[in-house]
């Protein structure tokens, strides 16, 4: 098995964890993906990249109110949640239903930096 | 305005034994938390309270007592606040 089927592996072992779950994408700042996995029930248009390059903006303005710099963004819709994540140069993107338990998808954080290391690597030298 | 959970938490944590609480809401977001508890642990807390509860749907919110060898953490959710107490145990 390769890298990139071994992320892909523990990305769904994350998806799974966490009931109503539906996406977890790992993107750059334009919202192009670097690698993602998602089940039947994710809402498509959530995931392109116009969507997700939205959150680029939001976090540098977000940054501006003097709070320190941006970490997190929970975006909540009637239907579904979107948690994005300032992992610059990568962004990392939650999206789960709209009664999906936030705090849950947030501790994901601690066990998903680890495996961001050697994508931002992958993302400087491109 | 959170001076109610404040005062709920300090009595809590001030019972012999107890080394730490920890409140969440619906959302698995962290109201408070005291003692040896950790903020992290809000979001797991909350869905481990969800989770049990779907064994028996038809019961009331269950008590969920998770051991190790030298703590005891007790979960319970009441509507929509999910509480958790760590307990030290004497040997």
């Amino acid at each position: 098995m390769n890298v990139f089927q071994e992320l892909k592996k523990f990305l769904y072992q994350l998806l799974n964890s966490v009931d109503g779950l539906h996406s977890i994408l790992i993107t750059d700042r334009d919202g192009v993906p670097v690698i993602s996995v998602s089940d039947e029930k994710a809402p498509e248009l959530a995931m392109r990249a116009s969507f997700l390059s939205t959150f680029g903006m939001a976090t540098d303005q977000g940054s501006k109110l003097d709070l320190g710099k941006n970490k997190t963004i929970i975006s909540i819709y009637s239907s579904y949640q979107v948690v994005q994540m300032n992992k610059l140069p990568l962004v990392v993107s939650f999206i789960a239903n709209n009664i999906c338990d936030t705090g849950h998808i947030l501790s994901l954080e601690s066990k998903i930096d680890p495996i961001l290391q050697n994508l931002k690597n992958v993302v400087a030298e491109a | 305005m959170e001076r109610n959970l404040e005062k709920t938490m300090d009595n809590v944590t001030n019972v012999e034994g107890v080394i730490g609480c920890i409140l969440a809401d619906r959302q698995g977001l962290c109201l408070g938390a005291k003692g040896s508890a950790s903020g992290q642990s809000a979001g797991l807390i909350a869905a481990i309270a969800d989770e049990v509860a779907k064994l028996e749907p038809e019961s009331n919110a269950p008590i969920i007592a998770l051991e190790s060898d030298n703590r005891q953490c007790i979960i319970q959710r009441q509507g929509p606040i999910v509480g958790a107490i760590y307990k030290a145990i004497s040997p």
